[in-house]
Order: structure tokens, then C-alpha cells, then sequence
């Protein structure tokens, strides 16, 4: 039997991983993959607590993480897809018509 | 978590028996599909390398290692050698799941007596004939041009190895004694004929099968060349929507079962229908499921890019699809996973819908004969199914794409859905 | 003992992917390692014994998810896009902040006394999932069923070419 623990460092590991892509990168596909390493990093917490309190809900909780993450995978490819046809690029810095 | 060694190797051998079955495919289908195609077209087909052309494939793999690895100078080079791969390993894991025969126990003592030796002196003779038979073609195709050289090398190998087998053979006939025993290290212990039975069984295959979309899109794209990327794109995307319809479509047999382990979807099956207090039909899942059934069948068919699906590789008209690029093993690789992938895809059909190990009306021993038999059963169904794979392929021409896609989201995704709701309906009727 | 040297195996190759995400210049190569990355979360799965979950794992983020990624970058033909280095104060501070996350996350957990595990069975079958899913959850479940169709539907609006125009579409000719 493994312990928690190392689940839980293993996932705090990758979340930071995750964040660390969010802040250094421009690319908004890879910052895109940076956030689904980060939701992952927290259902690895997820299903760890759950095996330690033998209790399902945690299982239930990443099922449900699962299916927003799909969805949100969906709609955020179809807007960069859109930002590409307007600015041949997918860079952040240049999706700065909001930007004042 | 201590680990038994009888278990470890009893696993080993399970691994070994699937795995030389799924290596084997590939050799086998090629000669079918080839000398199938000539007889449905009134051709002779191939039939210059050994009897009846059989070892025409053998021939094809060392041409295959022989030629030139190509590969393009704007390729991915790490990406375009690893895509194969990706291709590969799903279609040599998935069978993992499938139960390929009735358990058994493992007895204290094999007898032996007459009819085994018998037995491999039989086998011996087979051995020694198709060894003359290959050493007869390949001696009369000696005074042909330089172009059959390579068959001729060939014959000599195939004749030298079969005569080696013989001589094992042989050599084992002798060592045994016309009748005796021998102890059976691991006896007492259930003998199940699957590598791994997982609890979630089913939910495996579609895991491990929803990867080889990597090696299709992959390759595309390492190519770096227009047509293989959107041969891989239009492969995948072909792949992805399928995958739907053929999920959904064994919901049916696992509602029924009540589990997603096979080997539970096949116990359900060695029933009996009985029609009207007489009549015994065997309880296979193709008859309450005849809808799901068709919907897998045919979604098997596009999962596998076969004819009248091959949109991958359609050849006539979009050039190659994503192996466009490649050449020598790593084109064979593809080649392979496609024809693995077809038997795996046999495999789950027989199993999820025509009774897997099942002979119908025959109630198989726990013995190893038991197990003999019903795996030759399973062997055969699966063979059928093959053929049926074949068949289709030289009958039916290749559909357009956008009808492709029509139905399967509008006609198979709906069918499947219908399915459901009616073997719930039979499941509450008390039915199934 | 066996499953230890697994989990560390696998942790360690999750961690290697996960940088080659972050890391690398090509966005194919970077989905690509993502998938491998996935694919050692589903061993842990395993070693958590949700076996179930691993399965979904692997068929919704490897086999559906990342799919998509790989689509869009491979259509769009993003590999060619280069990031400029702009703003190299802002980058290393990101590298800083991120690295003390990091190491304060794993410190306050070795801090933390380990609580004491649950004894008893552990039943994660599809079959106890599926009845809490269906029992307890069954209002969310719905309400995530609705979430996937207006997701499928706004996707539709927004990549389709041409036919439909979003308000403030206008800005930019194409």
C-alpha cells in the first residue's frame, strides 16, 4: 500500500508544473494544456483522499471534472480556432482587443 | 503483494499463446485476403511461393525488411519512427481481455499413451510433406529468370526450418515411452484462459483502442506532407465517430451480463433460449441484440478502416492516407496493426455477440479437453468472422465520406441508442 | 515492494512529460507528451485502485480531449509559430513564483501529519459508482448532461466558417 502522501506530492508537483505553463508561456494552445495538467493534478488529489476515506464522492467529483473538462476543451479550441482566423497567431499577447 | 510463480508462469504462457496468435494474423490474412480477392475476382492470385502459394507471405515480410527505410527530409524524424509504434501497441494489447476458451483444471499427471504419439507422428508427417512440397516448388522454379531468386531463397529457408521441426518431433516421439505419466508442476490450479481478467474488461479495450488514433494522426503528421496529414486527419476523425456507435452498441450484452468483465458476457451466453417449452436455441447475443449487433459488425468495419470504409488508405482516389511517406518494416508495421486490429475487432464480436468459446448444445468438460475444444470453437468463429472481413472488402465498393459520416452519427448512434432501450425492455420482460 | 517501484516509475515519467509540455517549442510534441503524461495518471489510478477510472482516464482525456488538441494544432499548423522573448523580468519572476509554489506545496505537506486510513472494503466497480452516480448525484449528473450540449452547441457557433457571424465579427475582414 502506497501512502497518500505520495500521490499528493506527485500532484502538487504536476500543479505546479501547470501554473508554471500558464505564467511563462505565450502560446495559448500550451497554456490550454497547461490548465488540463493542472485539472488533472487535482483529480490524482482527488481519488488519493478517496481511497483514504474510502468514500466514492472523490470518485464521483473527478467523473464530473472529466465532463467539464471536455466541454471546456470544446469551446476553448473553438476560440482560438476563431482568434487564429482573425490574427493568424494564437499568441495571448496579440488577443488584446479587450485590452485597454 | 507476494507474487506466485505458478500464476507468473501460467500468465507467461497465456501471453505467449495470445500474443504468437496476434503475430500470426498478419501472415495468414495476407495469403487469405489475396487468394480470397483472385477467387471472388476469377483469378488465380498468388500461388508461385510454396503449395497453393501459402508461403507467398513470408516472401512479402522479407521483401519488406530487405527494402530501403526512406525517410523524408522535412520529417519529424523522432515522431515519424515512433508513429508506428503508437499504431502498433494497442492493436497487440487489447486481445489482453478476451477470453479465448472454457477454464480448466489443471490435472496431477498427463497420460500419455498411443494416441498422442500417434498424434505426433502424424504432425511429423505434415511436417516432412510441406517440406518436400516447398523443396519440389522451389527446385522447379530454379530454371526461372533472376526475378524469382528471392522466392527461391525462400523456399530453401521454410523447407530447412520445417524439416528442423520435424526432427523436434521426432525427437520427442522418441523419448517417450509408449505409455506413462508425467507429473504436471501447477496441478490443481484453475487454468483461465485470459491474460488479464480485469474487472472493468471491456472499458479496457476501448481505452487501449482509442490510442491507436495516435499513430494514424502522428504519422500524418511527421510526414510533413499534405496528403498523409489529412489521410491521418480524415482517418481519425473517422475513428473517433465510430467509436461511438460501437460502444454504445455493446451496452446491450453488458446490460444483459450485468458486468463488463467478457468472461461474465460469455457465461451468459452458454444458455439455452427455449421457444415455446420446446425448442432450445443457444442463448447467443446476436439474437435479443440483432440491432446492436449489426451496429457493431459494421462500425468494426470503419473502426478497422476496411472497405467499404478505407478512407485511410483509399488508394484509387486520395492517394495513400497517412503511410503515404513511409516504406520498408515501418509501412509492414502499419500493415500489421491493421490486420491485428482486425482480429481483435473478430475477436469482440464473437465474444460480445456469437457466444465466444460457446458450442452450442454441447456442454463442455472442466478437463483440458474441454478447453481444447472450446477454444478450436472460438478459433473458428473468429476465422469465420475474418472471412466475413474479406468478403466485404471485394464486394461492397468504398462510400463516399460525407455518407460515412452521415450515418454514422445519424443512422448508427440512433440504432445503438434504440438498441439499448430495447434489451432493457427484454431485461424486464425477464426475456434475456 | 513491486507496487512502489511502479508508482515511482510512473511518477517520474508524469514529471518528465509534464515539463516537456511546458518546455517544448513545438505544440505537437507538447500534446503528444501530455498523452503520455495522461496515460502515467491512469497507472496511479490503478496503483488508487479505481481501475474505472482509469479506463475513463484514458478514453476521455486521451482518447477524446487530447484528440482535439492534436486536430487544432495539426490543422492550424501551429508548429511554425514562433514565441518571441518579450519581457524577461516578467518570465523570470513566473519561473521564481512558480518554483516557491512548488516547493511551499510540498513542504506544508510534509508538514501535515498523514491521517489515519480508513479500514475496510474499498468497492470502486463501475456498478457502486454508477448507483451513487445515479442516487446520490443524479441532479448534477443532469446538470452536466446540459452543460455537454450547449458546449457541443457554442463550439458549432464559434468555429463555423463563414455561415454564422458572432456580434463584433465585423472588426477584421477575412
Amino acid at each position: 500500500m502506497i501512502p497518500t502522501n505520495y500521490f499528493l506530492i506527485l500532484s502538487a508537483i504536476l500543479f505546479s508544473i501547470g501554473v508554471l505553463g500558464v505564467l511563462t508561456r505565450k502560446n495559448g494552445i500550451t497554456i490550454f494544456m497547461s490548465i488540463e495538467l493542472m485539472v488533472n493534478a487535482v483529480n490524482l488529489t482527488f481519488i488519493a483522499y478517496a481511497r483514504q476515506y474510502h468514500s466514492l464522492h472523490g470518485l464521483i467529483f473527478v467523473f464530473f471534472v472529466m465532463a467539464i473538462a471536455a466541454a471546456e476543451a470544446a469551446v476553448g479550441l473553438a476560440i482560438f480556432i476563431r482568434l487564429f482566423h482573425h490574427r493568424e497567431t494564437i499568441d495571448v499577447d496579440e488577443a488584446n482587443l479587450m485590452h485597454w | 503483494m507476494p507474487i506466485d510463480l505458478t500464476d507468473a508462469v501460467m500468465t507467461a504462457v497465456k501471453i505467449a499463446i495470445v500474443l504468437g496468435a496476434m503475430l500470426n494474423i498478419t501472415p495468414i490474412m495476407v495469403w487469405v485476403e489475396r487468394r480470397g480477392s483472385a477467387l471472388m475476382q476469377d483469378r488465380v492470385g498468388p500461388n508461385r511461393i510454396g503449395p497453393l502459394g501459402l508461403l507467398q507471405s513470408i516472401a512479402d515480410a522479407l521483401k519488406f525488411i530487405l527494402k530501403e527505410d526512406v525517410v523524408p527530409a522535412q520529417a519529424h524524424r523522432v515522431l515519424y519512427t515512433m508513429a508506428p509504434l503508437f499504431g502498433l501497441i494497442p492493436a497487440l494489447t487489447t486481445i489482453a481481455v478476451v477470453p479465448f476458451g472454457r477454464a480448466f483444471v489443471i490435472p496431477d499427471t498427463l497420460t500419455y499413451d498411443s494416441g498422442l504419439a500417434f498424434g505426433l507422428f502424424g504432425a511429423i508427417m505434415l511436417m516432412l510433406l510441406l517440406a518436400a512440397g516447398t523443396a519440389a516448388a522451389t527446385v522447379k522454379f530454379r530454371t526461372r529468370p533472376a526475378a524469382t531468386r528471392l522466392n527461391v531463397v525462400v523456399g530453401w529457408i521454410v523447407t530447412v526450418s520445417l524439416v528442423g521441426v520435424a526432427l523436434v518431433l521426432l525427437a520427442a516421439l522418441l523419448a517417450m515411452k509408449s505409455a506413462g505419466s508425467v507429473h504436471i508442476p501447477g496441478a490443481g490450479h484453475l487454468f483461465e484462459p485470459i491474460v488479464a481478467d480485469v474487472n472493468i474488461g471491456l472499458l479496457l479495450v476501448f481505452a487501449l483502442a482509442s490510442m491507436s488514433v495516435y499513430g494514424l494522426a502522428t504519422a500524418g503528421w511527421a510526414s510533413s506532407n499534405k496528403y498523409s496529414l489529412l489521410g491521418g486527419i480524415r482517418a481519425s476523425a473517422q475513428m473517433i465517430s465510430y467509436e461511438l456507435a460501437l460502444t454504445l452498441s455493446t451496452v446491450g450484452a453488458l446490460m444483459a451480463a450485468g458486468s463488463l468483465r467478457l468472461v461474465d458476457v460469455v457465461a451468459r451466453q452458454t444458455g439455452y433460449f427455449v421457444l415455446f417449452d420446446t425448442v432450445k436455441i443457444p442463448a447467443w447475443n446476436c439474437l435479443p441484440m440483432f440491432l446492436g449487433f449489426v451496429v457493431f459488425v459494421v462500425s468494426a468495419f470503419a473502426e478497422t478502416n476496411r472497405t467499404p470504409f478505407d478512407f485511410a488508405e483509399a488508394d484509387a482516389e486520395l492517394v495513400a492516407g497517412y503511410h503515404t511517406e513511409y516504406s520498408s518494416m515501418k509501412f509492414a508495421m502499419f500493415f500489421m496493426s491493421e490486420y491485428m486490429a482486425m482480429g481483435t475487432m473478430s475477436a469482440l464480436i464473437v465474444t460480445l455477440f456469437l457466444g465466444g468459446w460457446d458450442i452450442p448444445y454441447y456442454h463442455e468438460p472442466a478437463t483440458f479437453f474441454g478447453f481444447l475444444f472450446s477454444a478450436v470453437a472460438f478459433l473458428v468463429k473468429i476465422s469465420i468472422m475474418m472471412f466475413v472481413f474479406v468478403w466485404v472488402r471485394w464486394t461492397i465498393p468504398r462510400l463516399k465520406y460525407d455518407i460515412l459520416m452521415r450515418i454514422g452519427w445519424k443512422v448508427f448512434l440512433p440504432l445503438a441508442l434504440i438498441n439499448v432501450v430495447v434489451v432493457a425492455l427484454l431485461i424486464a420482460a425477464g426475456w434475456v | 515492494m513491486f507496487e512502489l517501484s511502479i508508482f515511482f516509475v510512473f511518477a517520474a515519467t508524469a514529471i518528465v512529460f509534464a515539463l516537456v509540455v511546458i518546455l517544448h517549442r513545438n505544440p505537437v510534441v507538447s500534446a503528444l507528451a501530455l498523452v503520455a503524461c495522461f496515460f502515467s495518471l491512469a497507472v496511479m489510478y490503478i496503483l488508487l485502485e479505481a481501475p474505472f477510472l482509469a479506463a475513463l482516464q484514458v478514453i476521455v482525456y486521451t482518447g477524446a480531449i487530447m484528440v482535439l488538441f492534436l486536430f487544432v494544432i495539426m490543422l492550424l499548423n501551429l508548429q511554425h509559430q514562433h514565441e518571441a522573448l518579450t519581457r524577461p523580468v516578467q518570465q523570470f519572476l513566473g519561473w521564481m513564483a512558480g518554483a516557491t509554489f512548488c516547493l511551499s506545496l510540498i513542504f506544508y505537506l510534509l508538514q501535515a501529519a498523514a491521517p489515519v486510513m480508513v479500514s475496510g472494503a474499498y468497492d470502486t466497480s463501475a456498478r457502486a459508482i454508477g448507483f451513487k452516480l445515479f442516487e446520490s448525484y443524479i441532479l448534477p449528473f443532469e446538470a452536466v448532461s446540459i452543460l455537454l450540449l450547449a458546449a457541443i452547441v457554442g463550439a458549432l457557433v464559434l468555429s463555423a466558417r463563414g455561415s454564422t457571424t458572432v456580434k463584433g465579427d465585423t472588426e477584421q475582414a477575412r
